[in-house]
């Protein structure tokens, strides 16, 4: 069992910074997801860790020790690639074998541990084909047995699904969820799939422009989010974000924009005439309540999911708003529709992207 | 604005007209394809569009092919085919009379043995040491080092001369009164005759040969080696593999069908080597550099007695050599596309 702590890294390549100083801890047994959009550190930070990329400043640790100017090797952490970095002329078994033959293991013992770990990863009928010979999945569990192999303090997962296929993807996570159950190792695992990371952390790491928006249990990152960017990037279809103005009234603030009228009270932190935005999630937009509207929409697009619908509408002077209704319903496009956010739902953040409210307090 | 849509006018009516231009100019075709098209028929008009370079290739390869062959098969002096008379195999048996056919000595036609063994002592020599310093030249030119762009340029540059040109640079530095020698006796050293010596001739002429085609399969290697995925390595760095150990079982391994193309291609060009040596040492001292493409050249050409047949039965058998090596070759190639 191991802890990861990061401590103000910085990493530059030139001139150019790319991690502005990260500090993160990864407890011992956590599953711990990287998400963030393309180019935002989450792969150069994991390389840090793994020790194949220097860092600028900072401190990386291992269970406490300092492994700044310790090799990638004797960090003791394997590391499954996005392409899987499978050695293409070696045999599944010589792969799996290859890290264990350079510690100088004795031949018995690595033979082993290459067929237990076969066994747990369903590859031992695979052990003699070259990876061209496999499918996309089987590499995947070739690779992840590869590092599983050699016993290491703890997992670097860079993307190791996005070469599948969306079926074979939701399979693997599975799989991998129950491997982490089952072994109880720290794994770190960078995606930028957020789908991925909702439904295989116990702790997601946000990052954006090499910093950290935002750490926390995945629906901590939901309900909670902390800022407009992970408001926006947490949740799928994302959440609705609309620019508003609080206008003082003689009950409280009201937050307007064209066409639309939100009603919040008092909000900590909001003066009248100060810039907003409001952040509702299109499973909490509801539909022709009957009281009055906060606004009116036409629709003008629709996806039949079976189990529910989008609805993807357009209101004058607002950026698109997104519905998601359970169940199959008639929309059709045209039509217009009087739209409520949910109190106890609705998000509101200051003019700088920072939260002032998460819920309304029903 | 007004300016740019005039000149987006202009341009588009200049393309319109080259473009008409262009129509007429095949339009001139098209009457005599139809033509061709309706004797030949459809499935027939992938080889009226061959022919020219059929024509070509036939002409200057099948053809003068046949005569060869055929010409190994007779003897005299003549030139032409209908006046020269039929030998029958009398030819490959000259050539191949040995008492013993390691010692050239007790072969008939000495010369040609000795062309045969000159070629491959050199062969040999050439292509393991043009191999090895390629191997050593790409793996260091891919590496991160400092005007690496600077230095794949140098080592290319005389793959882009004449091997002509490449003999006469180095004759010019080797000869007697050379720059090398020039630059010896400016330091109170004597001049070294490069050339009197059949092992320094030899010498010469494979280090010369090597200086002039090394960069190409330098290019050949290093191409293999950016092919290797560096996810690869670093999978091997995170195996706490050695660096050895790397170049053993990861880069050697997956550069192997690369390296087994060059290792083939040198030899093919080894065994033809001709034009630099012949320029730079002219086969000596006395046959020490003589090589079978030199053989054929001076029976069939330069001695008084042009003996054609003699010269065409060699060229077959040498034929036959490039011809077991191109076979080596192609399923080399099949290899490293399969994988």
């Amino acid at each position: 069992m191991t802890e990861i702590q990061l401590k103000q890294i910085r990493k530059s390549y030139g001139n150019v910074e790319v991690i502005h100083g990260i500090d993160l801890t990864v407890n011992s047994g956590e599953f711990c997801v990287f998400v963030g959009p393309s180019g935002c550190g989450k792969s150069t930070l994991l390389r840090i860790i793994a020790g194949l990329d220097d860092v600028t400043s900072g401190t990386v640790e291992i269970d406490g020790e300092t492994v700044n100017g310790v090799t990638a090797s004797e960090r003791g952490l394997a590391m499954v690639f996005q392409s899987y970095a499978l050695y293409p002329h070696m045999s599944v078994y010589k792969n799996m074998a290859f890290g264990l033959e350079n510690a100088k293991l004795p031949k018995a013992e690595i033979d082993r541990k290459v067929r237990d770990t076969a066994e747990l990863l369903q590859i031992t009928d695979y052990l003699d084909r070259k990876p061209k010979a496999l499918s996309g999945g089987q590499r995947q569990r070739v690779a992840i047995g590869r590092a599983i192999v050699r016993d290491p303090k703890a997992f670097l997962f860079d993307e190791p699904l996005s070469n599948l296929d969306a079926e074979l993807r939701v399979t693997m996570r599975k799989e991998l969820s129950a491997l982490h159950a089952k072994m109880g190792d720290t794994m770190i695992y960078v995606t930028h799939d957020q789908v991925e990371a909702l439904t295989l952390a116990d702790k997601i790491v946000v990052l954006q422009k090499g910093r950290i928006e935002q750490v926390g249990p995945p629906l901590d990152l939901y309900n909670k989010p902390q800022n407009v960017f992970v408001a926006g990037f947490i949740g799928s279809p994302r959440m609705n974000l609309i620019d508003a103005t609080a206008v003082a009234g003689p009950e409280g603030l009201t937050l307007t924009a064209p066409n639309l009228s939100v009603f919040v009270g008092k909000i900590a932190g909001l003066e009248a005439g100060a810039r907003c935005t409001l952040g509702i999630r299109p499973e909490h937009v509801l539909l022709n309540t009957g009281g009055t509207p906060d606004t009116t929409c036409e629709v003008i697009f629709t996806e039949q999911l079976g189990g529910e619908t989008y609805l993807y509408c357009d209101v004058e002077g607002l950026p698109q708003i997104t519905i998601q209704q359970v169940g199959q319903l008639p929309f059709v496009k045209g039509q217009s529709l009087e739209l409520n956010f949910a109190r106890e739902n609705l998000h509101v953040f200051d003019a700088d992207g920072q939260v002032l409210v998460n819920g309304l307090g029903g | 604005m007004a300016n740019l849509t005039d000149r987006i006018k202009i341009s588009d009516r200049l393309a319109g007209v080259a473009a008409w231009l262009v129509l007429q100019f095949f339009r001139i075709f098209e009457i005599p394809l139809s033509l061709i098209q309706r004797i030949v028929g459809v499935r027939g008009m992938p080889w009226i569009f061959l022919l020219p370079n059929l024509a070509f290739f036939g002409l200057f390869v099948v053809i003068p092919l046949c005569i060869n062959f055929a010409f190994s098969f007779t003897g005299g002096t003549d030139l032409f085919l209908s006046d020269r008379i039929y030998t029958g195999t009398e030819q490959y048996g000259f050539l191949l009379d040995c008492e013993t056919f390691g010692d050239p000595i007790t072969c008939r036609e000495d010369r040609f043995w000795k062309g045969l063994y000159n070629t491959a002592t050199f062969t040999v020599f050439q292509v393991t040491f043009l191999v090895l310093f390629s191997m050593i030249t790409a793996l260091i030119l891919n590496r991160e080092i400092r005007g690496r762009g600077f230095f794949r340029a140098v080592f290319f540059f005389p793959v882009l001369l004449s091997p002509v040109v490449v003999a006469l640079i180095w004759k010019w530095i080797l000869l007697r009164d050379g720059i090398m020698n020039a630059f010896l006796v400016s330091v109170g050293l004597d001049k070294i005759l490069f050339f009197v010596s059949p092992e320094w001739s030899m010498f010469w002429a494979v280090f010369v040969s090597i200086w002039a085609h090394m960069g190409f399969y330098t290019l050949i290697l290093l191409a293999g080696l950016q092919a290797i995925p560096p996810d690869l390595y670093e999978a091997a760095e995170m195996d706490g593999t050695s660096k050895e150990r790397v170049f053993w079982r990861i880069t050697l391994p997956l550069l192997w069908p690369n390296l087994l193309v060059v290792v083939v291609l040198a030899l093919i060009k080894g065994v033809q080597i001709f034009d630099e040596v012949f320029v730079l040492t002219g086969g000596g001292p006395g046959t020490a550099t003589q090589f079978i493409v030199q053989y054929i050249y001076n029976t069939g050409f330069t001695e008084p007695v042009r003996n054609f047949g003699l010269a065409s039965a060699a060229s077959i058998v040498l034929g036959l050599v490039l011809f077991v090596l191109t076979i080596t070759q192609l399923a080399a190639t099949r290899a490293r596309d399969n994988g």
